[in-house]
């Protein structure tokens, strides 16, 4: 097989989430906004914020780190299948007046940022809980009916 | 392709403890430099307020923060990082009261306040005409 074909194929056999996420990486360094790197290097937390992902019979839960964020400045939205976190980090303090200030280190990012999420299965938008605590997110989407494990009872005839 | 998208956690620059083999985080930080003080900026999400242990001994600030484990229930589909202390050691130099350092941690981000001695802080020294 041509090459070319190959990766044609290998392309299109993607799932079309997994295919989106690579094209947000992609325009990530070129929109406008600075991305933010709440931790690690550039290079490494191209997407902020990072997030861990658990599923259990009931829910999906969703964890990201958001130092510096309070409740106010955060948006959490599920639409459709799609979970979407987005705020900002208020910049740097500016010396005061009059005050000569020099920074040694600036690794904290600052900032507006945006991340969405292509869900596995169908969560009930309506009963997703997002809790902030010391900087850490967690948001549990609990899973539509339909998207539930179903027991089947069996009978004897 | 039903198998779910998995990443490897990409921890933060860890940094291996000598004490122990346990693994740290080193906390991304800005140092600001103001004259009468020195601000330090640090993230540490998931750290406890009360449990971040700050020390300064000679000329050198170090802080560390236990963040205990917080596995999400059920099975992982994505994991992008790592949770663990942090731990991570500024050389301040000389000129800086230990007694009067002040912190206060809020979402997860911690402020230390290192104020010079009088004797250092910077003069401004008028000139007079003769």
């Amino acid at each position: 097989m041509h090459p070319l074909q190959a990766t044609l194929r290998r392309g299109f056999a993607r799932p079309l989430g997994e295919l989106r996420e690579e094209l947000d990486r992609l325009w990530a360094p070129l929109t406008a906004a600075p991305p933010l790197h709440g931790w690690g290097s550039a290079e490494r937390s191209s997407r902020f914020p990072a997030l861990n992902l658990s599923e259990t019979e009931d829910a999906l839960i969703v964890e990201a780190e958001l130092p510096g964020i309070s409740s106010e400045q955060v948006e959490v939205t599920v639409h459709g299948d799609e979970l979407q976190i987005s705020g900002s980090r208020p910049h740097r303090r500016a010396p005061a007046e009059g005050e000569t200030a020099v920074w040694h280190r600036q690794e904290r990012g600052t900032g507006s940022f945006e991340r969405s999420l292509s869900l596995p299965v169908s969560v009930d938008s309506t009963l997703v809980e997002a809790h902030l605590a010391n900087g850490v997110l967690r948001v549990t989407c609990p899973k539509a009916a339909a998207a539930k494990p179903q027991k089947i009872r069996v009978t004897a005839s | 392709m039903n198998t779910p998208h998995q990443q490897q956690p990409s921890p933060r620059a860890v940094e291996q403890s000598s004490e122990t083999t346990r693994l740290h985080y080193s906390p991304n930080v800005d140092i600001c430099d103001a004259g009468r003080e020195v601000t330090l900026v640090a993230d540490l999400p998931g750290a406890k307020p009360e449990e971040i242990d700050i020390r300064y001994d000679d000329g050198i600030l170090t802080l560390h923060a236990p963040v205990a484990s917080r596995p999400l229930p059920g099975r992982m589909l994505r994991h992008e990082y790592g949770v663990g202390d942090y731990r991570r050691s500024f050389q301040l130099g000389e000129g800086f009261d230990p007694v009067q350092i002040t912190a206060e941690a809020r979402d997860g981000v911690l402020t230390i306040h290192v104020p010079r001695t009088a004797a250092a802080q910077p003069r401004k020294i008028a000139v007079t005409s003769a």
